[in-house]
């Protein structure tokens, strides 16, 4: 196997590595942001929410 | 919340490590003068992440046997984010393997022992989340991932010795009890590929250790409010 050949296949394999790693990342980047977000929202629900009845209200 | 969600310092020490161990493994090590020719150079990324999927394994069995003596759903968590980063993993060591194989001995695959107990490996650990997802009540889902979690594992050190104790496969052995089995301008890019995939494996259980409990934040906040 010429060294021309060679570098295709170890090109192939590393852009494999670098794809999935930098997709993983970005996806779990993408769920961090959702996360928050959403955490934002229900906690603003519970503050504007008034006190059910029996609780104190503080 | 930012400091649960990031490691930053972790993932910054990783991406030197890889990036120095790329660069020595092409510009430092020599080039392979066996067969196998200028492909030899996947093998600086394919070992570690095979080991660090590894270990990622034996991580989730520790958590497993600890979420069972204690019940606490933190090594439940850390179950979950070890085996699904094992797994990502998992499929690169399938992909850069098949690769490495076309180019070395001429075909994508071989049921050869290395292989075939990787693939199995893989299909063991997707089946984790197959049972996972057909249990309904929390302590019983984690009990039983638990459970097979640490069934699951018994394939681990099976697919790490199978070179070793099975030597009619074609996949080589390179690091045995008697050394590395190459150069040292050819280890030391290995060994430093090595140790920056294993910090990378810790940096991003750290942080998706914190989306699973901003996770279960949301759930319990969303029940608290009755959505």
């Amino acid at each position: 196997m010429t060294i021309e050949e060679g570098a295709k296949f170890v090109a192939a394999a590393y852009a494999i590595i670098l794809a999935v790693l930098v997709i993983y990342y970005f996806m779990s980047a993408r769920r961090v942001n959702a996360l928050k977000r959403d955490m934002e929202l229900l906690e603003q629900e519970v503050q504007r929410r008034p006190p059910a009845a029996g609780e104190s209200g503080d | 919340m930012k400091k649960l969600v990031s490691a930053p310092a972790l993932f910054a020490a990783a991406g030197v490590l890889l990036v120095t161990g790329l660069l020595l493994a092409f510009l430092y090590s020599p080039m392979d003068a066996s067969t196998m020719g200028y492909s030899q150079k996947i093998f600086y990324y394919h070992a570690p992440i095979a080991e660090t999927a590894l270990l990622a394994f034996g991580i989730s069995f520790v958590a497993a046997i600890l979420y069972l003596r204690s019940q606490n759903d933190k090594w439940d968590r850390l179950g979950v984010v070890s085996i699904r980063l094992g797994l990502v993993f998992s499929i690169l060591v399938m992909a850069t393997g098949m690769i490495w194989g076309k180019a070395a001995w001429g075909t994508w695959w071989d049921w050869e022992p290395r292989l075939t107990t990787f693939l199995l490996v893989c299909f063991l650990y997707t089946a984790y989340f197959v049972l996972r997802s057909v249990v309904d009540e929390e302590q019983r889902r984690a009990t039983f991932a638990a459970v097979f979690a640490i069934i699951a594992f018994i394939d681990v050190p099976i697919t790490f010795f199978a070179t070793r104790f099975l030597p009619a496969g074609m996949h080589p052995t390179v690091i045995t009890s008697s050394g590395t089995g190459m150069p040292g301008s050819m280890f030391v890019s290995f060994f430093i590929s090595m140790i920056g995939m294993t910090l990378l494996l810790v940096a991003l259980i750290r942080r998706d250790l914190g989306i699973e409990e901003l996770r279960d934040r949301v759930a319990d906040l969303k029940h608290s409010i009755g959505g």
